[in-house]
């Protein structure tokens, strides 16, 4: 038997320490200039990205039914009518509970495959990372329209069920691979450093590498919730006659002009989502100052 | 090298430790994940592939022909179709390269590491939110009374609205290229962060240029980031249809379109599953020469 040698790899330098940046150096007058062109160029991008949701939340308060310029005056009926519609309710209802159950298995099927490709070697191993990586590539409109022949052919009736299935078989494999990430940079010798002072596997897992995935997790229930939430095509095509909200907001601007109640109601979603994302990013923070992290603020991301 | 060091993997020493760990335990851990995806993701495919195959029948399936292709590859409707595709994508990839290369040019190399962090956050929250929603905001901008509209008429530069802003495959374009700018920039980002500032600063002190630092060691550096973008960016675009159901009229109808009418309209499997087949071993192609692009560019560069 032999004993391996660890390869002790160097820490990644923390951070770039360099200034960098916005007018430094010797050339002043040119590197004015490009900084000042780099905030603009960013600010336009930010503009592009943000500009249109600005002027539909706008457009919310507006005192009309026509949605156009000039505006006519402030009102909040559009909100009142909105959260009063039956079908905004119900389609925010099934979204919901649609994303509630996708999220918790998502994490669960994700992790396992994560660990499964990572932690162990063994035949077929490469064949499950491929099988994993097909729901990131195959276009999701390919797939459900896949998944609408593949259900009528078994004579499974469509429903939100069906819906939550579909989703759980994107979602999980974008967990798995955020996990993967964490797990393959995650240093190993402190699992087997845990092992060698007589911790059980199941000890190792609880107190070693779950709080190391917490990050990872984190962003992975996030992004895992709002792929479920925000999608429309796989849940257009097996959904059958069940409504989610993205489906309600498709046929409603399908089949009418502009109409304000989507605007504000899309107002209220868009708020509590990035709500949901400030408050990640806080306990993140908190979490990151406790532990005095050196995690890379990155893991966050992705 | 000191003696503790333990040897990996090795169970048969102790018997109270993790039982999980032995030979079965990787294929315990992918039972569940990989019965779901044989079941649920290639069951589908499968049942594409044989559909795509079948002739046209009310009861769904009626024996085995190759008309479906023969048909769509024949006719020129479907032609046109995925001419217009081609165009609309490949239009919007090229200006989310030209908005995401530099962009994840000045996040990388260019931005106070606070700002940096704080506008990949931006980056990540706007592909957050809904893309329906975004989608319904360019409507009210490119509409008849919409902001540019409104705004051109009233500095006077235009008597009546344009008409033609939205319902056209310009519209199309316009969402679609700003709808994935973070998935096209990310990579890039990640891909120029491992790249050694040393290098461009030493560029730099040789005096070359911009243009040149640009040329000779950006692109070929951020070479593997913008494959992956393609992967993640263009692919997807193929299959869209949401955006050209909603703003594209006739001008902008794509090959989604063609495949969610086939199937949900007017019922047509086999056509509908032969496109989405096509449309399918298209993207197999474009992620494989990706792939192995962003390899062999992440190869050269390192060596």
């Amino acid at each position: 038997m032999s004993v391996t040698t660890t390869k002790i790899e160097p820490e990644a330098t923390a951070g770039d320490q360099r200034p960098r940046g916005f007018a430094v150096g010797g050339r002043e007058g040119r590197s004015r200039a490009a900084a000042i062109a780099r905030w603009a160029f960013l600010a336009i991008v930010v503009v592009i990205l943000y500009g249109p949701l600005l002027i539909l939340a706008l457009f919310s308060f507006n005192d009309s039914i026509v949605i156009a310029l000039p505006f006519k005056g402030f009102t909040l009926d559009w909100y009142r009518e909105a959260l009063q519609n039956p079908l905004v309710r119900e389609s925010l209802k099934n979204s919901l509970a649609v994303a509630l159950v996708v999220t918790p298995v998502a994490l669960i099927l994700g992790t396992m495959a994560a660990f499964a490709t990572t932690r162990f070697r063994y035949k077929g191993r490469g064949s499950v990372a491929a099988l994993g990586a097909g729901p990131l590539i195959v276009p999701w409109l390919i797939l459900a329209v896949g998944a609408l022949l593949f259900f009528s052919k078994l004579k499974v009736p469509l429903n939100l069920r069906t819906i939550a299935v579909m989703h759980i078989v994107v979602a999980f494999p974008l967990v798995a691979a955020i996990v993967t990430a964490r797990l393959v940079r995650f240093d190993h010798r402190m699992e087997e450093a845990a092992r060698d002072l007589g911790a059980t596997h199941r000890e190792v897992l609880r107190y070693i590498t779950l709080p190391h995935l917490v990050p990872a997790l984190a962003a992975a229930a996030i992004l895992a919730f709002s792929y479920s939430f925000n999608n429309f095509v796989i849940s257009f095509f097996v959904g059958g006659f069940e409504l989610t909200f993205p489906i309600w907001v498709f046929s409603t601007l399908r089949h009418a002009q502009n109409v304000p109640i989507v605007n504000a109601i899309s107002t209220l979603v868009s708020l509590a989502q990035l709500l949901i994302v400030y408050v990640a990013w806080r306990l993140w923070r908190r979490r990151s100052k406790k532990m005095a992290a050196n995690d890379d603020p990155m893991d966050m991301l992705w | 090298m000191v003696a503790t060091a333990p040897p990996v993997g090795s169970s048969t020493e102790d018997s109270t430790r993790a039982r999980p760990r032995g030979r079965w335990a990787g294929p315990i851990y992918s039972i569940a994940p990989t019965l779901v995806l044989l079941a649920l993701f290639l069951g589908p495919m499968v049942i594409l592939l044989y559909y795509s195959f079948q002739k046209a029948s009310l009861a769904g399936a009626g024996g085995w022909t190759f008309d479906n292709y023969t048909s769509i590859l024949t006719d020129p409707t479907y032609g046109k179709v995925m001419l217009t595709t081609v165009v609309i994508c490949t239009i919007s990839m090229l200006i989310m390269l030209a908005i995401g290369l530099p962009l994840a040019y000045i996040l990388a190399m260019r931005t106070p590491p606070r700002f940096e962090l704080l506008f990949l956050l931006m980056l990540v929250i706007a592909e957050e939110l809904n893309p329906l929603i975004r989608i319904y905001a360019w409507r009210m901008i490119l509409g008849r009374g919409g902001v540019i509209n409104w705004t051109l008429q009233t500095i006077g530069l235009i008597d009546k609205p344009i008409d033609s802003l939205l319902f056209s495959s310009t519209a199309v374009v316009i969402v679609l290229s700003t709808t994935y700018i973070s998935f096209t920039t990310i990579p890039i980002y990640a891909a120029l962060k491992a790249v050694d500032s040393d290098l461009l600063e030493a560029a730099d002190d040789l005096g070359a240029s911009f243009l040149t630092r640009c040329r000779k060691i950006l692109l070929p550096l951020a070479a593997p980031g913008i494959f992956v973008a393609i992967i993640l960016v263009y692919i997807p675009l193929y299959s869209e249809f949401a955006a050209p159901a909603l703003v594209g009229g006739t001008s902008g109808y794509m090959v989604g379109n063609a495949i969610q009418e086939a199937i949900l309209e007017s019922g047509n499997r086999g056509v509908g599953s032969a496109m989405s087949f096509m449309l399918l071993v298209l993207s197999g192609a474009v992620a494989w020469i990706g792939y192995r692009m962003a390899r062999i560019r992440r190869l050269q560069a390192t060596s």
